[in-house]
């Protein structure tokens, strides 16, 4: 009785049990990638938006504001992990900034996570010792160190020492 | 302590003209800081909007000036005001030779506007000419507008020139050449499927950042079809072996892990190679090993690291020796009680190893139902997965019932539907008798109704017309009644 019933119901649902046998295996070209990144205080004031897929301004505050409320009442002791719509946001808070990046494809949080930690400790090195006062009246500093960390949504740079070396000759034209 | 310190900092600034801004700037960012209401922010804003309309338009305004200007206007956009009086502005700032009025009409630019804007005609022509530039910084400040700004139809404007800056003397260019090409590919791959070659030649680029840009290409590339990159393999092995043996410079380091960013891209091509391919994942064997033994267990990267090994011994053609790792190390990462991040991953890592090891699910099953009643949603929710990876007849019942009472206390309709079609489908495949099946489908609909598919409501509405092929008509006529009976509950209450 059991196998006549799946033989009929397998015949209807071959394409999903296809899908289910193979989970690992990819249609998408677009992986590894960043759709934004977000810092955001603890009121929701963003101190820097930047954002790789074209979106409309009125798109941006719709998400600026959700991705917000999402993390700020997040217990700590919870992953740093959160789905978002169809995507997902990996976080994480330093004193009183939260730092978010928002990825397509579900790989490899923990990678992701110190991605944040990386541009965190490079942020610190340039202006020794970092605080939110930084970041906001040198926020167009900040997007210039962004743009050599991570550039296209993709991973641009890892050698602290480069990015650094790269700003200082910039710094050195001011 | 902290007060101080800001307190410092910020009469320093002010004193300075905080690294190059005028005192009016900061006024405005400390006025911003210290309002105590949305209505009073957006007031101060909509002035200091009105100010920059006035002034912006005014004759002969020395560089310097309108450089804050463009910077004041990026910080009120970024604030969810409309800027765009001043975009053409930023425009006219990329077409002055002087390199930091150029660098932030670039950065003001890329801010303001998308691939798609009008604007981006008057600004090819200046990429265009920046490309060429001596001046490497100024080269730099193209490449960084061309991967933000050009879409399919500015490609062939700009190609030829970023196809040779490939092969720049200065690493950095070479490095955001090769991102841009990237980028082209993403946008429009026949515009760039003749350059494959630079992409290959640059894997042995000297510099390892260009080395490591040109794994985001390569992916894509192998992502799409693989079989014409299974030269590369020894290759890509070869590379993997010398960063994990500390061979390249220090500044790589990240915690003490190598270069653990590029291991990573590189373990996701080699899963990619190896799926599938028994010659090819051999050669991938002892490196991914070694990695795994060698990596630091106490350090978020080295354990990114890990479950990296792991996704790709799941991948590629199994191997008994790594299944043992890889299984160690999910064990690790369960055990970690404190760490949800951890044991996130591992449920993660888990699902994957299902379908080569369906008995591996059994060894962790205490902590897969704890990470189940964990109050952290997001865990619970990758837990769900992997219950659904690992469904087969002898545990269908138990799974799918905790899966609709789980499906009954989601709010959001989209994720609810998800769940909701899970459980359609594993009761359609794994039911073990008709009675549990038509059960089972009404308390999905019961919950989930009007988020199911017609189409299933329907072909079993058409099951019990037709009945389930049974001999005994008897039987068949008393599982109609039921079944009827009970839609007839659900459909009249």
């Amino acid at each position: 009785m059991v196998i006549a019933l799946n033989s009929k119901y397998q015949a209807m649902n071959l394409i999903r049990l296809r899908q289910k046998l193979c989970p690992n295996s990819v249609s998408l070209s677009l992986q590894w990638q960043i759709r934004f990144i977000l810092l955001q205080n603890r009121q929701g004031k963003t101190r820097l938006a930047k954002y790789y897929v074209p979106l409309e301004d009125s798109e941006k505050h719709k998400v600026e504001y959700e991705v917000h409320r999402l993390i700020v009442n997040r217990d700590p002791k919870f992953t740093n992990f959160v789905e978002f719509r169809t995507h997902k946001v990996i976080y994480r808070r330093y004193a009183g900034l939260f730092f978010s990046m928002c990825v397509d494809i579900t790989d490899n949080e923990l990678a992701y996570l110190e991605c944040i930690h990386l541009f965190v400790e490079i942020l610190d090195h340039f202006f020794s010792n970092v605080c939110e006062l930084d970041l906001v009246f040198n926020f167009h500093k900040v997007y210039l160190i962004l743009d050599e960390f991570i550039l296209a949504g993709e991973l641009q740079e890892t050698s602290k020492k480069a990015i650094i070396e790269r700003m200082g000759e910039l710094e050195k034209l001011e | 302590m902290e007060q101080l310190r800001t307190i410092g900092r910020e009469l320093a600034m002010g004193s300075q003209g905080g690294f190059g801004q005028s005192k009016e700037f900061l006024d405005l960012v400390k006025s911003i800081g210290e309002a105590r209401s949305k209505a009073e922010e957006d007031r101060i804003v909509l002035s200091e909007i009105e100010t920059l309309k006035r002034r912006i338009i005014e004759p002969d305004i020395p560089k310097r000036k309108m450089k804050e200007f463009i910077i004041r206007l990026v910080y009120v956009e970024m604030l969810g005001h409309d800027a765009s009086f001043g975009y053409i502005h930023a425009v006219k700032m990329t077409h002055d030779d002087n390199i930091l009025i150029k660098r932030t009409g670039y950065l003001a630019v890329t801010l303001f506007l998308d691939e798609n804007h009008d604007l981006i005609i008057l600004i090819v022509n200046t990429i265009q000419k920046d490309l060429k530039s001596d001046n490497y910084l100024v080269v730099c400040a193209a490449l960084n507008a061309v991967c933000r700004l050009i879409n399919e139809e500015t490609i062939p404007a700009v190609l030829p020139q970023v196809v040779e800056l490939v092969n720049h003397p200065k690493e950095a260019v070479r490095k955001k050449a090769i991102m841009a090409l990237h980028r082209f590919y993403q946008r429009s791959p026949s515009s760039v499927s003749h350059l494959v070659s630079n992409f290959r030649k640059k894997l042995s680029d000297n510099d390892p950042s260009v080395m490591g840009a040109t794994l985001c290409p390569l992916y894509d590339l192998i992502t799409v079809d693989a079989n014409s990159y299974k030269d590369l393999v020894v290759s890509f092995v070869s590379i993997l072996k010398q960063v994990a043996e500390h061979r390249l410079p220090k500044s790589y380091d990240y915690h003490q892990m190598p270069a653990p960013y590029i291991q990573i891209k590189l373990l996701k091509i080699l899963a990619l190679l190896g799926t599938g391919d028994k010659q090819a994942s051999e050669h991938m064997y002892t490196v991914v090993n070694d990695i795994t033994r060698k990596a630091d267990t106490s350090s978020n990267i080295g354990n990114a690291v890990l479950y990296e090994c792991v996704c790709c011994a799941a991948a590629i053609y199994p191997n008994p020796k790594l299944m043992e790792t890889a299984s160690s190390t999910i064990s690790r990462f369960l055990k970690q009680s404190d760490s949800h991040n951890l044991r996130y991953m591992g449920i993660d890592a888990l699902s994957r190893l299902i379908k080569l090891n369906p008995d591996i699910a059994e060894q962790h099953q205490l902590a897969v139902i704890d990470c189940l009643e964990d109050r952290d949603d997001t865990l619970k929710r990758k837990t769900f997965e992997l219950l659904y990876r690992m469904t087969k007849s002898s545990n269908v019942e138990v799974i799918v019932d905790r899966t609709i009472d789980y499906m009954i206390s989601i709010n959001d309709s989209y994720y609810k539907t998800e769940i909701a079609s899970r459980c359609v489908e594993l009761a359609e495949q794994y039911a073990p008798s008709n009675q549990w099946f038509i059960q089972t489908m009404n308390k999905v609909f019961e919950h989930a109704g009007d988020l199911v598919n017609r189409k299933v409501v329907h072909n079993l509405m058409h099951l019990i017309a037709e009945g389930f092929g049974e001999d005994d008509d008897a039987v068949d006529s008393q599982l109609r009644l039921s079944a009827v009976s009970v839609l007839d509950h659900f459909l009249f209450t």
